[in-house]
């Protein structure tokens, strides 16, 4: 059979496949669950809107009084040595904490992207694959690397997307 | 009243109806989201399962295609027929969906299941369909496959949605035409 004539009966099939074909389960109660939970996660985060100044006024101050802490303690007793996993655990409390503060922040300002939470999700599992394979191999520091590395490009993903300069353009 | 006018009569009405469906789930409505749904899961399952090429993780990606259409609706201006849009949203929540539960270091480091290229083929028969066929394609070259030939998008778009080069597009779409026709007994 010449390419020509396997060309014609592929197209040929093609055109009969059905456009629409339906689930084995209905996936609505699904669904409904998902929106009814995204809708109770809004209003959370609305009662929480008025007191966001506050919380990242806290948390700052929080932050500005964990690292005075950790200077003085340093001042009298030689720093904590972190391992492995300890220095994992450390550096992601970290970077979420600096990221829920990035998210509050922003909360109310549109973001360039549509798809940027998304993004933002995809990181995260990166962050977690990183961070089984850590679990693995906790001294292995091309790992560590990647996932300050992800890290950062949460970041930066969170504050590009939210940034006025970019929003004129 | 001819049987032309009858028709375009009932096409507008159902044009009508539809965008008053649509104005209703972008004020809110969630029982019109209902409707909507019922109106639409065949088109956004029909295409998740051809993108997903299994049936279960083709349902979880058409849930989340609903609802991610939820917040995105109100993006809709109108200016394309509404299934149109609706496609072009079910191929994109739809692929990345399907990234995501493939997992980030599979992506990473492009390690494609090439067991279905490598499996030999049942004979042909005429009770397999192409649907059966399209599915036992490698991941990479079904998506493309799908998405040129069935859905009729371009390899520019496709190398767009898919994070790859124009070329490999188009490779993985000969590919996919090469092992369909060796499978269909067509070799």
């Amino acid at each position: 059979m010449t390419k020509q004539q396997f060309d014609a009966q592929l197209e040929a099939q093609l055109a009969e496949l059905p456009k629409a074909q339906m689930p084995q389960r209905d996936l609505w109660p699904g669904i409904e669950l998902a929106l009814a939970r995204e809708e109770q996660h809004d209003d959370a985060r609305s009662s929480a809107g008025d007191n966001r100044r506050t919380v990242v006024w806290a948390s700052l101050a929080a932050s500005v009084a964990v690292v005075g802490l950790v200077g003085v303690l340093s001042l009298r007793s030689p720093a904590p040595q972190l391992d492995g996993m300890q220095l994992v655990n450390a550096l992601s409390a970290q970077h979420e904490q600096q990221k829920n503060a990035l998210l509050v922040k922003f909360q109310d300002q549109p973001a360039l992207t549509q798809n940027w939470q998304q993004q933002l999700d995809e990181l995260d599992s990166a962050s977690e694959a990183i961070k089984a394979a850590l679990d693995q191999d906790p001294d292995n520091m091309a790992l560590l690397k990647m996932l300050q590395k992800v890290h950062q490009q949460q970041i930066d993903l969170i504050e590009r997307v939210h940034s006025p300069k970019w929003q004129q353009i | 009243m001819t049987q032309g006018t009858v028709v375009a009569a009932a096409d507008t009405f159902a044009e009508k109806s539809e965008r008053d469906l649509i104005a209703a789930v972008q004020q809110g409505d969630k029982n019109a989201y209902h409707k909507l749904y019922h109106a639409y899961i065949g088109q956004v399952y029909g295409l998740c399962y051809r993108l997903a090429g299994d049936r279960g993780l083709a349902e979880d990606a058409a849930q989340e295609v609903f609802i991610q259409l939820w917040r995105k609706i109100g993006n809709f201006k109108g200016d394309s027929k509404f299934s149109t849009w609706l496609h072009s949203v079910t191929s994109n929540v739809c692929i990345s969906y399907i990234r995501k539960q493939k997992g980030w270091f599979q992506r990473m480091f492009n390690i494609e299941d090439t067991d279905a290229a490598n499996e030999v083929a049942e004979p042909s028969s005429a009770e397999v369909c192409l649907d059966d066929y399209i599915q036992r394609l490698p991941e990479r070259a079904r998506m493309v496959f799908v998405l040129h030939a069935i859905e009729g998008y371009r390899h520019e778009e496709i190398a767009t949605m898919l994070g790859m080069a124009v070329g490999s597009s188009k490779a993985q779409f000969h590919r996919a035409k090469q092992l369909l026709k060796e499978w269909m007994g067509y070799d």
